[in-house]
């Protein structure tokens, strides 16, 4: 069962008064439940777009996006927050944590977006870093973190609201060889232990062999789907 | 802890902003302190004249009027409207006066006749009323003890004469907290001692009077009363409440109106400063706010947040304000005692006023900002370098 589902996407950014890029043209996909998918492409061919339409954080021009069974991309602005607060998470290249904050504070505020109480948000965050092996670097700040820790923080951020969907773009992008090949294990042994959806846009090809499924852009479309792993 | 941490993220930059909205508290606290004084003083004058006339040497006299006198003063009882007509010396206790906040030190002789009538209330801190009988001595307000050496018991020198004090008045932040009181006829002697010597052979010492108090039959309004006087004795000034209000309280209202206008402009720059600060936060923070968006952080958490931040650097920025400004007015003020001018009062409105008053700027000035930060397209956010 599709858990995922983009249909006939099309979506233009605009850059000038009258210059236009027109990021998707008609893309379509559908992820299964408790797939780790990899989209892969050259720059400019749509794959972190589709990622921000199937994640409701953007709206399409024209198409259809359903979550979970549910269509998204006509919902307001309030209830595409609710889902991306419940039902989604997020991996950003670059790890994108708040400085100020320590590990345990940057994965509770996903929490108590969620409607956690600060103290259960606490309380599961310590868990989620846990679940990582940073369990003994709870206050930690970003700065005083490796690239590879700072990153596992990230996933313990996407994965604290239990979503259904976990979407990364360029997990791996800022990451040695090697740290990025212990990240990528651990979103396979995470995918696998509690089957949550890994949609993972990327450049990197070694991500794309551990996933179960990879497909290409170009062009803002979708050229086709290859099985992998 | 979390919004204190984010507005020292760029610690010189939360500093220079926080100085502003301080500068500007301070500015409010102190002049705002003696606004509160003014206002003080013009309610306390109020008060003191609200059911009586006061009469003064008019304009007229120096064309051939009766000079004021003792005698002139009590003709006055012979209005039907008039109970009581109270002769007194009022001169100041200084021989020369320098520049002072409010009304000179007094010294005050007064026949007492008024005494029973007299509704202004007056307590005494230590000692006793004066009588009639107590010649050679004085009973002195608040604001004198210290600078008098003036305690119960104690002798203290009267424009060249001793005088022993016999009671401290409470604090009545009116005209009494600055006088010296004493019976008409100590007065009486001071005030010939300080006449040009050639125009003492002509004068009745026991005669001398320099105004009155006039004291209205019950029913009787004390500003008709005044016209009346006014009416009557071209050569008396007579004012009653309303005139006192007119002159006094209108003038002080201005002036406590450009005190606050001043404070005002000042806090204008501050909070300025505090909207281009939140400008550039957020600006600087645009990824940020796409990572929290996509967290599922809504608009109203956002906004939140940045009105949380922006309303703390007001915080800071007011209590510091605050407390600068207390300092330097209660330093003033110890210093302004030993001369009995204190000019600054800080009242809990001002207090509790000021401090609401930055924090409601700070956040009003990062309202902006803050909704700017919530309208962030979070994909857009996102790609912000």
């Amino acid at each position: 069962m599709s858990i995922l589902k983009a249909e006939n996407l099309h979506k233009r950014y605009q850059l000038g008064k009258e210059n236009f890029v027109h990021a998707l043209r008609g893309a379509s996909l559908a992820v299964e439940q408790s797939e780790m998918l990899a989209i892969m492409g050259p720059s400019g061919s749509g794959k972190s777009t589709i990622m921000h339409l199937m994640g409701c954080l953007d709206r399409p021009d024209e198409g259809r996006v359903e979550l979970s069974g549910r269509r998204v991309d006509n919902l307001g602005g309030r209830e595409l927050t609710r889902i991306r607060g419940k039902e989604v998470g997020f991996i950003f290249q670059g790890f994108n944590l708040v400085p100020t904050l320590s590990a345990v504070d940057n994965v509770s505020l996903a929490a108590e977006y969620a409607g956690q109480s600060r103290r259960k948000a606490r309380e599961i965050s310590e868990q989620a870093l846990a679940d990582v092996g940073l369990g003994e670097r709870l206050d930690h700040k970003p700065s005083e973190l490796s690239g590879g820790e700072q990153q596992r923080v990230a996933i313990a951020r996407a994965l604290v609201n239990d979503p259904r969907v976990v979407l990364g773009d360029e997990p791996t992008g800022d990451l040695d060889t090697e740290t990025s090949d212990e990240i990528i294990a651990m979103m396979r042994r995470i995918n696998s232990d509690t089957g949550t959806t890994f949609v993972l846009v990327t450049h990197n090809p070694e991500v794309g062999e551990a996933c179960d499924r990879v497909i290409h852009m170009r062009d803002g479309q979708v050229l086709e789907e290859a099985a992998s792993g | 802890m979390r919004t204190i941490r984010n507005v020292f993220r760029r610690k010189l930059r939360a500093f220079l902003t926080i100085s502003g909205i301080t500068i500007g508290i301070f500015a409010l606290v102190v002049m705002g302190a003696m606004a509160e004084k003014i206002t003080l003083l013009v309610n306390g004058g109020t008060e003191f004249y609200k059911d009586k006339v006061t009469v003064t040497e008019g304009e007229s006299h120096g064309l051939g009027g009766d000079p004021m006198s003792v005698e002139k003063i009590r003709s006055l009882e012979e209005l039907d409207e008039v109970a009581v007509a109270s002769a007194d010396i009022s001169i100041t206790l200084e021989e020369e006066v320098g520049a002072s906040f409010g009304m000179p030190d007094l010294i005050t002789g007064t026949d007492m006749r008024g005494q029973e009538l007299e509704s202004f209330p007056i307590s005494f801190a230590d000692g006793r009323d004066l009588t009639t009988d107590d010649l050679g001595k004085v009973i002195i307000g608040s604001d004198l003890v210290k600078k008098l050496n003036g305690r119960v018991g104690n002798t203290i020198d009267v424009r060249g004469r001793k005088f022993e004090v016999v009671g401290v008045l409470n604090k009545t932040f009116s005209i009494p907290d600055n006088t010296v009181y004493m019976n008409l006829s100590d007065a009486q002697d001071i005030f010939y001692d300080n006449l040009p010597e050639f125009i003492r052979p002509g004068v009745d010492k026991a005669n001398l009077a320099t105004g009155g108090t006039i004291y209205p039959t019950p029913g009787t309004d004390p500003d008709q009363l005044a016209e009346l006087i006014t009416e009557r004795y071209s050569d008396l000034e007579a004012v009653g409440p309303q005139k006192f209000q007119d002159n006094i309280a209108t003038t002080t209202g201005i002036f406590t109106m450009i005190v606050y206008g001043v404070a005002l402009i000042s806090l204008v720059v501050g909070g300025l400063s505090v909207i281009n600060t939140m400008t550039m936060s957020v600006y600087e923070r645009t990824r940020e706010i796409g990572i929290r968006k996509a967290m599922g952080a809504s608009d109203g958490r956002i906004i939140r947040q940045f009105l949380g931040e922006a309303g703390v650097i007001g915080l800071l920025g007011g209590l510091l304000g605050l407390g600068f400004g207390a300092a330097t007015t209660a330093l003033l003020n110890m210093w302004g005692e030993a001369s009995g001018n204190q000019v600054f009062l800080l009242t809990p409105r001002l207090v509790i006023g000021s401090v609401l008053f930055a924090v409601f700027l700070g956040i009003a000035s990062g309202l902006y900002p803050a909704w700017h930060a919530a309208r962030m397209n979070p994909v857009q956010a996102l790609r912000h370098e």
